[in-house]
């Protein structure tokens, strides 16, 4: 991954020397060897600090939201999935294509940081990541360590519907086959087989730990709102209280919001701090509405306009 | 100092014994991945197999939710009653890092103003600490002259050393549970487990991967309150509460009313996070925090300044949850040595 990281630098230089970008928002070495952190570089000689390996798990197409109202060109680094959310805010009119550079890398799939972490020496340093068929290399200065992929990936690489990023100006490293280690709705099936009951202990246990610190809110870019509903007081449609009954109303709510329009980058599942398999209810919904209105992920192609955001006038429903 | 031993197996029969006697919250491990702090009603509920927990005990004294009144109004009188009970409780399992973060907590709610719902529990709870049998990578707590054996702000002190528990009384509160249990608490060979708890406390000190060097910090920020360091910190915060609302010394609370009607109602006392853009929002629409960069800086000033301004008192205690669950690494550690840096470089 290597070369693809020097690849990476050289294109980012060049689109900043060239001044065709103003800012070059990519990965850059974290503080801990299984971590990257998101960087914003201005200037050519800071891309020497983009890297690209086996630890990029974030989706950065949400800071381009940030970066719109600024008269800046922002490239951006993405993956297959972040890629479906380019698409997405360009058909919600968020970003403005002709100021958004995509830089896309093929994926090979990501790996879970904190699974790694626990197998590797906390005090080495990082020196390579090698992309094998089913596993990752991790050479550092103390020891290489074999990760095999359907123990160590994101839960969302497992199942991986475009490894190759669906919309790219500038696309670096070799296609990437699409490979699924898990069934892509499996686990939903699993839960829609359980009883209401069941289905209700299920996401009670887990909504009553939820913090409400809206980490999966601010980290999803399907959520542009201005103001979200748990921000405003008048109504209150929910209230400070963390208790099930406010939280499930959160959760609930805002997967409703985001439906038809989440691009299962599988951030929200990613940064939750307490481990609420958040993805979980979103691609429920997303299996619904690809069932019943069949359509693809949204995002992954261009131009796909929302199923619940679109009206058409020979629609099958008589109500129309 | 007084010390006594627990043998392992006894241990379940004497947490089920607390839980019948106190309110006991204990570390709880959800979906096999999520350890917390929760009341538990025996030692079957509680698990002991954690590094620390992913959410802080904060909640034990000062919890995210907390009813404080409720109020009737008759049309010629307003009835307020206060809520504020007194449960006689433990704590059991707490980190030395999280049992030094209620000791920066206390001046804030026990200190000029008495805060009567964190007293009133504080003075209801014995805590029993526990010792570290690991060192996560993102652990600093030894930055604050504290350790993974620091029994300090701990009733009793409990380290786990083969087969046996090392306990510590620490203070009167400690000695009574202990005399009320006394059939659990045994003197036999507590010499040598105390030599075997300096081992043990020196083994796990040569583990910490971080080495924080706070000298000079606090100066740089005391002389520096516009720093272009900060433009650089706050590009990539997202503006969750992640890292205040895992924090152990994070106290902010927002209050309001919830009215059933016009003539009842509650009050409640939720946490609230200043990485939050309506932390500071006031009724006429400014916001002297109008940008995350604002939010950033007042959580680090905070943490490294302010409550050291305020109460002579750490506001951070290296117990690097914030530093393990930010979803784009922002890292306290790394950012103290930047603000060195600055410091030194300008």
């Amino acid at each position: 991954m290597m070369e693809v990281t020097q690849q990476l630098r050289e294109q980012a230089k060049k689109l900043l020397e060239e001044k065709k970008a103003d800012i070059v928002i990519g990965f850059g070495q974290g503080t801990e060897l299984t971590r990257t952190t998101p960087i914003f570089i201005n200037s050519p000689e800071e891309t020497q600090d983009l890297v690209w390996n086996a630890f990029c798990a974030n989706n950065l197409v949400k800071y381009l939201v940030d970066c719109n109202n600024e008269s800046n060109n922002v490239a951006v680094v993405v993956k297959g999935c972040d890629s479906r959310a380019v698409n997405r805010l360009l058909v919600d009119q968020q970003i403005d294509r002709n100021k958004v550079i995509v830089i896309g890398i093929p994926c090979p799939g990501q790996l879970d940081w904190h699974k790694a972490a626990d197998k590797i020496d906390p005090a080495a340093q990082l020196k390579e990541v090698i992309n094998n068929e089913d596993s990752f290399t991790v050479k550092t200065d103390s020891g290489d360590y074999e990760f095999p992929k359907k123990d160590y990936l994101l839960q969302k690489c497992l199942s991986c519907e475009n490894p190759n990023p669906v919309v790219a100006d500038i696309t670096i490293g070799k296609e990437q086959p699409v490979k699924n280690y898990e069934e892509r709705f499996g686990e939903i099936q699993k839960l829609e087989e359980l009883l209401t009951e069941e289905k209700s202990n299920y996401w009670d246990k887990k909504f009553s730990r939820c913090l409400r610190c809206y980490a999966c809110r601010n980290v999803c870019p399907a959520c542009t709102c201005r103001e979200c509903f748990v921000d405003q007081m008048k109504p209150m449609w929910v209230s400070k209280r963390n208790n099930l009954s406010e939280n499930t109303a959160f959760h609930l709510t805002r997967a409703f919001h985001v439906a038809g329009r989440c691009v299962d980058c599988g951030e929200c599942d990613r940064v939750c701090p307490v481990d609420i398999p958040l993805r979980n209810l979103n691609r429920k919904l997303l299996k619904d509405i690809g069932d019943l209105f069949e359509t693809p992920t949204p995002g992954s192609i261009e131009d796909l306009a929302s199923p619940l955001g679109e009206f058409k006038t020979d629609d099958p429903e008589e109500f129309m | 100092m007084d010390t006594r031993v627990v043998n392992k197996g006894q241990l379940p029969e004497l947490l089920d014994k607390l839980a019948q006697d106190y309110t006991l919250f204990a570390p709880v491990c959800e979906d096999e991945t999520v350890t917390l702090f929760k009341q538990v009603s025996g030692a079957q509920e509680i698990t002991l197999d954690y590094t620390n927990s992913d959410v802080s005990p904060k909640g034990c004294f000062f919890p995210q939710t907390e009813k404080t009144l409720t109020y009737t109004n008759t049309g010629d009188k307003l009835e307020i009653n206060n809520v504020c009970e007194e449960e006689k409780t433990v704590v059991f399992g707490i980190r030395p890092c999280d049992i030094k973060s209620i000791l920066a907590l206390d001046p804030v709610f026990h200190g000029k103003f008495v805060d009567e719902y964190y007293t009133n529990k504080r003075e209801n709870t014995t805590i029993i600490g526990l010792s570290c049998q690991k060192v996560a990578s993102t652990c600093f707590c030894t930055a604050f002259n504290s350790g993974p054996c620091d029994g300090s702000g701990s009733d009793l002190m409990f380290t786990e050393l083969g087969d046996k528990y090392f306990v510590e009384v620490n203070t009167e509160k400690g000695r009574v549970l202990v005399d009320a249990y006394s059939q659990f608490f045994g003197t036999q060979d507590t010499d040598q487990l105390a030599k075997a708890k300096a081992e043990h406390e020196k083994k796990l000190s040569g583990q910490f991967v971080r080495k924080v060097d706070l000298d000079g910090v606090k100066e740089v920020l005391d002389n520096n309150f516009e720093l272009p360091y900060w433009e650089k910190v706050f590009e990539k915060c997202l503006g969750c509460g992640i890292c205040t609302f895992v924090c152990p010394t994070c106290h902010c609370f927002d209050i309001f009313d919830l009215t059933n009607g016009l003539f009842t109602g509650e009050r409640y006392r939720c946490w609230d996070s200043c990485m939050f853009p309506d932390f500071t929002l006031m009724a006429g629409g400014h916001n002297p925090r109008p940008t995350q960069k604002e939010r950033v800086r007042n959580r680090f000033m905070h943490k490294l300044k302010y409550h050291m301004d305020r109460y002579n008192l750490d506001g951070c205690v290296g117990c690097g949850r914030c530093i393990a669950k930010c979803p784009v690494n922002i890292d306290i550690t790394a950012i103290i040595k930047d603000l060195k840096e600055v410091g030194q470089n300008g």
